[in-house]
């Protein structure tokens, strides 16, 4: 796994808040909250699926269940 | 590595293109609709006080100007004067059809342009005159819409094409 997924986090974060701006500047506060929610949403996927291996490596590791 | 590299640098190359497109398209068509306002301006004059036929007054109108506006008017001088039978709102369409993606003109310009063609040289030269003077009023204020609409769209297009191209490539890598 290593950092890639974190720096990737990072990189739609920091392009997230940009579109949110660019938006929000351009008197689309609605599209910048949509905005903002598909960028999170997306971040989420991605946590959740790392989030699901640990809890796996927790359950090998302690054999629970 | 390489591959991959070369990939987003296409990528990125394409969003960014789409933007600044869209980005030129919105800051060209305030610019469109001044030189169509100052082409009818010369229309005007040319109907009212030379009374100068309908296509070569449509040639003569655009004075030295070059692009997509002018062409639309020669064009439909060419038409007018090629095919005599077709009337000038015909023309005007069929101009407008053909020549819709080089000019930037929006849906409501289309319609005034087409409603103007429909009304030239069907009534007399005093109602002609004020129905020319109404559509540039009418012009003048898309106009001012329009050059509000590029200063508060265009930089957006511009940072959402590169900051959209730049979020497909971290998702695609």
């Amino acid at each position: 796994m290593g950092l890639d997924v974190l720096f990737k986090i990072a990189g739609v974060g920091i392009l997230i808040s940009v579109f949110h701006i660019a938006l929000k500047q351009a008197g689309k506060e609605d599209m910048a909250q949509i905005c903002a929610i598909a960028g999170f949403a997306m971040v989420l996927l991605w946590v959740v699926q790392i989030l699901g291996r640990l809890f796996n490596t927790m359950q090998d590791v302690f054999k629970l269940f | 590595m390489w591959l991959k590299l070369a990939g987003s640098v296409c990528v990125v190359a394409a969003g960014a293109s789409i933007g600044f497109k869209l980005a030129m398209r919105l800051c060209e068509r305030p610019r469109q609709i001044g030189q169509v306002i100052s082409c009818l301006a010369a229309l005007k004059s040319y109907i009212n006080y030379v009374t100068m036929p309908l296509p070569e007054a449509l040639k003569k109108c655009t004075g030295g100007m070059r692009g997509p506006v002018a062409d639309f008017f020669h064009r439909t001088a060419q038409i007018l004067e090629e095919r005599g039978w077709v009337t000038p709102g015909e023309a005007i369409e069929e101009v407008l059809a053909s020549s819709s993606g080089e000019l930037a003109l929006g849906r409501h310009e289309h319609e005034i342009l087409c409603v103007l063609g429909a009304n030239l040289g069907l009534v007399n030269r005093e109602e002609q005159y004020k129905y020319i003077g109404m559509v540039e009023g009418q012009l003048r204020m898309i106009e001012q819409e329009a050059a509000r609409l590029r200063d508060q769209n265009m930089k957006m297009y511009r940072y959402l094409g590169i900051c959209g191209s730049l979020i497909i490539v971290i998702l695609l890598i």
